[in-house]
């Protein structure tokens, strides 16, 4: 997996590139919107880190020009400004995710992992967390290889669970997920798809109930 | 009415300005009208007595004795007398006065440059009007005066002068009332203007509505505005400042923070290890210290946000907190978690998440080892009016009554404090709540003895709030 690191702090860029690498990435590193415009129209990257506040051309400028140009690799955005107006707008450019300086290395690899993941898993039709490993083509499960056999219900929340893992989902949104089925679903009935999605995944895949707000298919670190 | 005991009101200013010479004008009209048209009254009837005095010449002859003699007949006098209103009297004297009929001892008016001549005088104890014509008749030189009681007369002054008095107050009273309804509407734009400043915040800097000024005040709302333009200007640099400072900060800070993390993470176990851990602990808390005074700085009462308020969901805010602290929580197998429902609030957003942040950041510190944050949000019912609010509980050691009160006070740490805390997350989530026009309440949790800090805002919904100075 490659990583474009766009950063003009020298020391920043520095830790970025080191804490990436010793995560398994392959990171290249420019300093400029400029530059690394060129470059990802010449090479392929899995998704660009970059700062908003670069010589020239600002972080959310590159963000709007790539979408613009119809390129759809995940950006995260690493800002040391902490404004709602900032956030709002890199989203709404089109940053797949924000971090505010100084973070913690953990933390920002956690999130390149998910934003590649989820961007692979789209063109893959494929993803892997840990040992569970999913085909979203042909809706079925596998912990290490044993197959799991799950409901189309079932299948329904793991999916949404494991499209969104390491954030808690909702209720209301698993209900969602799971009323392209069936039309008559309560917020009750997803506990009880849960409990039993948690017993065929058994111990290793770990589903985290999230008092009053929903639940969290854990990140696994690899 | 305040305007009646401001002694400095314009309106009554001019109505005390307009009053008095208006009265006194109106008096002097009433003078002047009734006294021409008493004047009027009296002429009119003077040249009724003229006339009568010119009817009893025609019945005068001369004698042979260089007299005068009468031939009014005791009708012709009748006629004479016969008056519905006044007593009449009649007197025709000789050459030096000598009687020849009529009312002996009538007062007679003393000759002058006007034929006849009048005078007022009285007669059996009554006022009169006497009317004297003179002529000769033959050789000598007669006097005919003729006199009446005056009640015709006073009856028609008076008449008169209740006429005129009753128009004149009539009118003054008109006039009175239009000027009153005319300052009062004359001022109104002037009552419109302070209104308008009245019903702002201390904290508003928004220009002034100029339309509709009267254009005696335009100058002065264009130099509040002015000022206003400076203030708006000033708070916006300083807000400008330290966010450039904050992100000044940062960007350095977060260098030195990843390259300590890896540093730690690739030294040897042993002593340079256990040095960088610490050094990194310590830039963790520098960064965190720094953000806490930039956020303090940035709160301050003084900086203006109310271009900033927006009408946003505590739930988002709620799940966001517990979701972001997730893993912080289960390091320490905390059961982090939410109890929300949908209430907006009118606020300053980032604010109100960094607010938030330093809640849920005291209740992990503090909670017990496998204890339990509850973070809520929602409305207060048994308020007066139903009012939203937003709060943080912990299980853990709670806040002894007796320090309730300072844990808001900047860089106050308690005894019992733990963590690498500033002692200004409280101190912020208060300046935060002030702005809010919320209010920061601190209670006992509702386990071992736990902490549970509200912030109730002083209204759910609706507009943006009134901020205090």
């Amino acid at each position: 997996m490659r990583i474009l690191v766009v950063e003009d702090d020298a020391l920043v860029a520095d830790a970025l590139r080191r804490g990436l690498a010793q995560a398994g990435f392959a990171v290249d590193h420019l300093t400029s919107a400029e530059h690394a415009e060129a470059a990802l129209d010449q090479e392929h990257f899995d998704l660009a880190l970059v700062d908003v506040g670069l010589p020239g051309a600002d972080g959310l400028e590159l963000v709007r020009r790539l979408r613009a140009a119809g390129r759809q690799l995940p950006v995260l955005i690493v800002t040391a400004r902490d404004g709602l107006a900032d956030r709002v707008d890199a989203l709404d450019l089109g940053a797949d995710d924000y971090l505010v300086k100084p973070f913690a290395l953990p933390e920002l690899v956690a999130r390149c992992r998910a934003l590649i993941r989820r961007a692979t898993s789209v063109v893959s039709a494929a993803m892997s967390l840990g040992t569970l490993h999913l085909d979203l083509a042909g809706r079925n499960a596998r912990v290490g290889s044993r197959a799991v056999d799950l409901t189309r219900r079932e299948w329904a929340v793991l999916e949404c669970l494991a499209l969104h893992a390491g954030q808690v989902v909702g209720k209301e949104r698993l209900v969602q997920a799971i009323a392209n089925w069936d039309d008559e679903i309560t917020a009750n009935a997803v506990e009880v798809y849960i409990s039993r999605l948690r017993s065929k995944l058994g111990d290793a895949i770990g589903i985290r109930t999230v008092r009053g707000l929903g639940y969290r298919l854990d990140d696994v670190v690899a | 009415m305040s305007w009646l005991e401001s002694a400095s009101s314009i309106r009554r200013r001019l109505l005390l300005i307009l009053l008095a010479p208006l009265t006194l004008l109106l008096a002097l009209g009433v003078l002047v009208d009734y006294r021409n048209s008493a004047d009027l009254v009296r002429s009119a009837y003077d040249l009724a007595l003229a006339n009568e005095t010119q009817a009893v010449t025609a019945h005068l002859r001369p004698a042979a004795d260089g007299t005068v003699r009468s031939d009014l007949s005791p009708q012709a006098v009748e006629v004479l007398r016969a008056d519905n209103y006044d007593q009449v009297f009649y007197l025709v004297t000789g050459p030096e006065g000598r009687f020849v009929a009529g009312d002996a001892g009538l007062p007679v008016a003393p000759a002058g440059a006007e034929n006849p001549a009048f005078r007022d005088a009285t007669f059996h104890d009554r006022a009169i009007r006497a009317a004297t014509y003179r002529m000769r008749a033959g050789s000598s030189d007669v006097a005919v005066t003729v006199a009446e009681t005056l009640h015709k007369r006073e009856y028609g002054t008076r008449r008169i002068l209740s006429g005129v008095l009753l128009t004149d107050v009539f009118q003054l009273c008109a006039t009175l009332v239009l000027i009153w309804f005319g300052v009062r509407y004359g001022l109104r734009p002037l009552l419109a203007l302070r209104d308008q400043i009245a019903a702002r915040s201390a904290r508003e800097l928004t220009p002034l509505d100029e339309r509709n000024v009267p254009l005696e005040v335009v100058s002065l709302t264009q130099a509040l505005n002015r000022l206003l333009a400076a203030v708006r200007d000033t708070a916006y640099a300083q807000q400008r400042f330290l966010a450039d400072a904050a992100h000044q900060l940062r960007t350095p800070l977060a260098g030195v923070q990843a390259q300590l993390e890896l540093l730690a993470n690739e030294a040897a176990p042993g002593e340079t290890r256990a040095r960088l851990i610490s050094l990194h602990e310590a830039c963790r808390r520098l960064a965190h210290t720094a953000n806490q005074l930039l956020t303090l700085a940035r709160a301050e009462p003084s900086a203006n946000f109310t271009g900033d308020f927006q009408s946003l969901d505590l739930q988002t805010l709620v799940e966001e907190a517990v979701a972001g602290n997730l893993d912080r929580a289960l390091a320490r197998q905390i059961d982090l978690g939410a109890e929300s429902m949908s209430v907006r609030v009118p606020c300053v957003a980032w604010l109100l998440r960094e607010m938030l942040a330093n809640l849920v950041d005291n209740a992990l510190v503090y909670a017990a080892t496998g204890g339990r944050v509850t973070v809520r949000c929602g409305i207060v019912e048994n308020a007066a009016s139903p009012t939203a609010f937003l709060e943080v509980e912990d299980d853990g050691p709670g806040i002894p009554e007796a320090e309730r009160g300072r844990v808001t006070e900047r860089f106050y740490r308690s005894a019992a404090s733990r963590g690498n805390g500033c002692g200004l997350g409280l101190a912020i989530v208060e300046d935060i709540a002030r702005l809010h026009g919320a209010v920061l309440e601190i209670f006992p949790g509702s386990a071992n003895p736990g902490t549970r800090v509200r912030v109730r805002f002083s209204h759910a919904g609706g507009a943006a709030p009134r901020l205090s100075a």
